[in-house]
């Protein structure tokens, strides 16, 4: 346990180790996601306020800020999962490629295949570990025996739980425990490969250890994928992100590279907020 | 601190009470469920006992030695028997023990009545030679010169100083003299009769080898007068051909219309109902154990169509008329086989003089039932019962051949007069109390395929009550355990579909303002009286279906693809039409598609039918295609059931459906999955438990329904799976004949039976159930 935590230290939030970037002056090759003007309603009531961001590509970029401060519903806009909730209307646009996804000829379905999510709960379908994996290469129509064995390997070995469950890949999902069915749903996400990889408080229902095998995974994810993740955890966006988002009331307060909005923050709300005045 | 102690023991004995009031519930619900259980068994339980005979009461009889009995018999209460020897005499005793200390020994003259018979002109210190018993209560005896009597013994109550005495007396329904039976007046070796209110048939067989039939026509009617003196009657004679030399047996069937005649191990059947003339009809030649068998007795089941044949070595065959390809024909039905449970031991030491102590002597049969009772040479008594093919007793209870062997009119109790054991010079009359009351009824009979008289082959059937006498009660549990089914299918081919579509309509893809409004809407249909179904599908569906058959078919196709069609172009229609219309009111829009469709499938139906059907698709399918249409049919059962069933299982499936956790919905969203693929491999995977549920519990409730079923299914007890037949379920079978059938009789037990079946019915459907459904949540558990 004592090992890990430096590494993940280390690894996670050394500045050193990622390349500092301008976010306000990307170059567009350097772009995953453009987030312009986003305002988003609820019924009457708005939950974002003219959300304006770039994601860089390639990178771990965090939303932190307190409860009902509207980070999960921008992360929710990333891949339209809002679409599902009653009366909850949007302008402005999110850019993916330079098209914006909230265009009404997009097929929300193969955004989703590019813009993948796990959840704050681990939820593994009711099916074998394997199933599981191959679930999202299955509704693609991908039936090759041969290529959903080697997409579940590749999965599960990235999401670090192919030595776990090699030997029972046809055994129930549900037989897991939290921090193994958390990093399957990871290798469920990433087998059909996206662009972008949503993490929606990924650990906050797990314990300390599982929590910090997830946070190690996620530094390696980013090699990959564009990775946003939600936290609840101060010191966690601290340690897994190349950038920070803070948000408040649904208006973005600050954002900027991790290490400077943790120690030199711009704002006095993202001060009072990681310094514990509240949240 | 007083405050927490008095608090905390009221609190104490509030959980004790708690704990008790639940625990007593629990118990009384589960002990009323075993007592349920228990009572019906306790009901069902004497249809599967076999016979048993006691002997009752001993009587010594005061006959000269060289006396013979010819006949006995017994009143109905059994009070009085009688016994006819042959110098003539008819003497009662009484049976019942006056005094307790008599035990049961009786002895003669004790408020007997003893009588002369042959008191005619005709009649000179004659003689009996035999006596002949028909399934009436008349006796024809005829002397060894020739002269015949008839004669009925027979009892009636008075009731002097308030008790009951029952009152011996001999009727005679043609007078007291001589009958001309044979007009050249020879006597006779062999003499058979049958009588009915207008005719008298005699079959005879005269010592010089003539065989003759002499029919008296009444005309008034024999059963005007009990001494025959205004009876007037024509009688004619015919003279049959007959091939062989001698014959050992005649037997004329009650109804008057054939005789059997044996000679050896052949009985030739000979039709009576053509006064002009007796034509030969068949000719039995039974096919024997061996060569050393032969035919040995021969008796006619009650019902009069059916011949007992006994052979040497014990066995009975049961024969009667069989519709064939060729012709009616007397076929061999089934066979018995006496003395098989005391040979064991002694097997081998002489098989031969056994074989020789089986050979049947006789074969009594009961008046009502298709019971009968065999003698053998040793004295064996079987007691069988035909259709059952039931061995229900068999013991010794003579020491040899009896005299005389009588069986009671209500066939509880048995007379025999035989050598008294002790005094071989002496004869005593015996009587037996014979507990018999369910002979019909085995497992075989209720489930298995039974050959029943006039039947072409065995069958299963159901048909326990009819307007004739000598009707035999057919109880085979098949066709209405098969009708229970077939209404169940029906009703779930049509609920199901329906049930679940709707289920998965409103708790996936519905918003959720209309949800609330239409969930109760149709839960509330499940407090819709059954008997209202009922009478509106009887009285209503059945002859509109009827008139409007090809109408129906077309709906089974067309409102689903006018359903689909409907929302395919709502959904291709532009966003601005669409807008126009809240998205809850959307799915009215099918209202008067709905409507549209049936009114234009109703109106095509008369063309259709003149188009495909040459006018009229019923005469069709029972012309053409050969398939038989009830009006109230499975049809008409599976849609008015179907219709119960549909909120109950829409309900539970719903609940599942509605039930499985969101953020596994959204887990296969967020991979790109689209609504139908979610809903597919996922939400309807992990509701799989509540829809299975579901739907057993909507089996459970077409089982078990009975107001429908009775009213909508024509109750005809029949097997086809065929959709344009009725049945007849358990339900609606107990509902319907349970009000009519006498208590304790073999009919009430076996509807009580049918009571279990369904209880047994039920029991497996939700054992079965449960048990699946625990095997699914274990799978699909902890979400």
């Amino acid at each position: 346990m004592i090992s890990i935590i430096p590494k993940a230290l280390a690894t996670g939030s050394d500045p050193s180790f990622s390349k500092k970037l301008d976010l306000n002056n990307l170059a567009p090759e350097q772009i995953a996601l453009n987030i312009n003007e986003l305002n988003l309603y609820y019924g009457k009531k708005q939950a974002l306020n003219n959300i304006t961001m770039s994601i860089p590509k390639g990178q771990v970029t965090a939303f932190i800020g307190p409860s009902g401060c509207g980070k999960s519903t921008l992360l929710r806009c990333i891949n339209r999962m809002n679409d599902l909730v009653d009366d909850c209307h949007i302008s402005g646009e999110i850019n993916l490629h330079g098209n914006n996804i909230y265009d009404k000829h997009v097929d929300v379905a193969e955004l989703r295949r590019k813009v993948g999510m796990v959840f704050q709960r681990p939820n593994p379908f009711p099916k074998t570990i394997y199933e599981n994996v191959v679930y999202g290469l299955r509704i693609m129509g991908e039936n090759n025996r041969r290529r959903l064995d080697d997409a579940a390997e590749k999965s599960l070995r990235s999401a670090a739980l192919w030595n776990e469950v090699k030997d029972r890949l046809h055994e129930s999902a549900l037989g897991l425990s939290g921090g193994q069915q958390q990093r399957l749903v990871i290798a469920r996400a990433i087998a059909i490969q996206p662009e972008v990889l949503l993490l929606d408080e990924p650990t906050s229902a797990l314990d300390p250890i599982s929590t910090l095998v997830i946070e190690e995974l996620i530094n390696d994810l980013k090699k990959q994928f564009t990775v946003v993740i939600v936290t609840h955890n101060m010191q966690q966006a601290a340690r897994v992100s190349d950038q920070t988002a803070f948000m408040y009331m649904g208006d973005l307060i600050e954002y900027s590279d991790t290490n400077t909005l943790f120690t030199t923050p711009l704002k006095k709300k993202t001060e009072d907020y990681i310094t514990g005045r509240y949240g | 601190m007083a405050d927490l102690i008095s608090s905390n023991r009221s609190r104490g004995i509030k959980n004790s009470l708690a704990k008790w009031l639940i625990t007593f519930g629990g118990i009384s619900v589960l002990f009323t469920l075993v007592l349920i259980f228990l009572y019906l068994l306790y009901v069902v339980k004497p249809i599967f006992e076999s016979a048993q005979i006691e002997p009752k009461v001993t009587v010594n009889l005061d006959l000269k030695a060289n006396e013979k009995v010819l006949t006995t018999g017994v009143d109905e209460l059994q009070e009085l028997a009688y016994q006819i020897t042959d110098t003539g005499n008819i003497d009662f005793y009484h049976l019942k023990a006056s005094d307790p200390q008599a035990g049961n020994q009786f002895s003669i003259g004790e408020n007997s009545l003893s009588k002369l018979l042959l008191t005619g002109d005709d009649f000179h210190q004659e003689k009996v030679a035999s006596v002949a018993n028909s399934f009436t209560a008349n006796i024809l005896l005829h002397t060894v010169s020739g002269k015949t009597l008839l004669f009925q013994p027979s009892f009636y109550a008075k009731y002097a100083n308030d008790t009951r005495e029952i009152i011996p007396q001999v009727n005679y329904p043609l007078g007291q003299s001589s009958l001309i039976i044979d007009e050249q007046q020879v006597p006779f070796s062999q003499l058979a009769f049958a009588m009915d209110d207008e005719k008298i048939v005699f079959v005879a067989f005269t010592q010089d080898k003539r065989l003759i039939k002499t029919s008296f026509i009444a005309d008034d009617d024999f059963s005007s007068s009990n001494d025959g003196d205004d009876v007037d009657y024509e009688t004619n004679h015919q003279l049959i051909d007959y091939p062989a030399d001698d014959i050992d047996e005649i037997k004329v069937t009650p109804d008057l219309s054939l005789a059997f005649i044996r000679s050896g191990s052949t009985v030739r059947v000979y039709s009576l109902t053509d006064e002009d003339e007796v034509s030969l009809k068949a000719t039995i030649i039974p096919t024997l154990d061996n060569e050393a068998t032969y035919l040995t007795s021969m008796a006619l089941l009650s019902g009069s169509s059916s011949v007992l044949l006994g052979d040497s070595s014990g066995g009975i065959s049961q024969w009667f008329e069989v519709a064939t390809d060729s012709g009616r024909q007397f076929k061999k039905i089934r066979a018995f086989t006496t003395g098989n449970s005391d040979t064991n031991n002694d097997k081998a030491t002489n098989d031969r003089a056994k074989k020789a102590s089986n050979a049947i002597t006789a074969i009594y049969t009961e008046r009502f039932r298709k019971s009968f009772y065999t003698m053998t040479t040793s004295g064996m008594l079987n007691v069988f019962y035909t259709t059952s093919s039931a061995d229900l007793w068999q013991g010794q209870l003579a020491l040899s051949q009896p005299e005389a062997f009588a069986i009671a009119p209500r066939a509880n109790g048995l007379i025999i007069i035989g050598n008294d054991p002790l005094d071989a010079n002496k004869r005593n009359l015996q009587t037996f109390s014979v507990h018999n009351e369910h002979p019909e009824v085995t497992w075989q009979a209720l489930w298995q395929e039974v050959w029943y008289e006039g039947y072409p082959e065995p069958d299963y059937i159901w048909q326990s009550s009819s307007g004739s006498d000598d009707f035999e009660a057919k109880f085979s549990l098949v066709p209405i355990s098969f009708g229970t089914i077939k209404a169940a299918f029906y009703a779930m081919l049509f609920a199901v579909p329906v049930a679940l579509s709707a289920a998965i309509y409103t708790a996936y893809f519905m918003t959720p303002r209309l949800r609330k409004k239409v969930k109760p809407t149709i839960e509330m249909m499940e407090a819709l009286p059954t008997v209202i179904l009922g009478f509106l599908a009887g009285l209503w569906l059945a002859p509109l279906m009827e008139e409007y058959l090809p109408a129906i078919f077309l709906l089974f196709i067309l409102l689903p693809l006018a359903t689909v069609l409907t929302a395919f172009s709502w959904h291709k229609l532009p966003n601005k039409v669409k807008d126009k219309l809240p998205e809850t009111l959307a799915p009215l829009l099918l209202i008067p598609v709905i409507i549209l469709t049936t009114y234009v499938a109703f109106t095509l139906s008369p063309q259709l039918e003149i188009i495909l059907f040459n006018g009229d698709m019923r005469q069709f399918l029972t012309n053409d295609l050969g398939i038989n249409f009830d009006q109230r049919n499975a049809l008409v059962v599976g849609i008015a059931m179907g219709f119960a069933v549909i909120p109950t299982i829409f309900t539970m499936a719903e609940d599942a459906i509605f039930s499985v956790p969101g953020h596994l919905t959204s887990g296969s969203l967020a991979l790109g999955a689209t609504q139908w693929q979610t809903l597919i491999g996922v939400v309807l995977l992990t509701a799989s438990p509540g829809i299975f549920s579901a739907v057993m519990m909507g089996l459970g409730r077409a089982v078990g329904e009975t107001m429908i079923v009775l009213m909508a299914t024509g109750n005809t007890p029949i097997l086809d799976w065929s959709i344009f037949q009725g049945m007849r379920t358990l339900a609606a079978n107990i509902a319907v004949e349970m009000p009519e059938a006498e208590v304790d009789s073999s009919h009430y037990r076996i509807l009580f039976l049918a009571a279990f079946v369904l209880f047994i019915f039920t029991f497996i459907f939700n054992t079965l159930a449960e048990f699946v459904r625990q095997r699914l949540r274990e799978k699909y558990s902890s979400m």
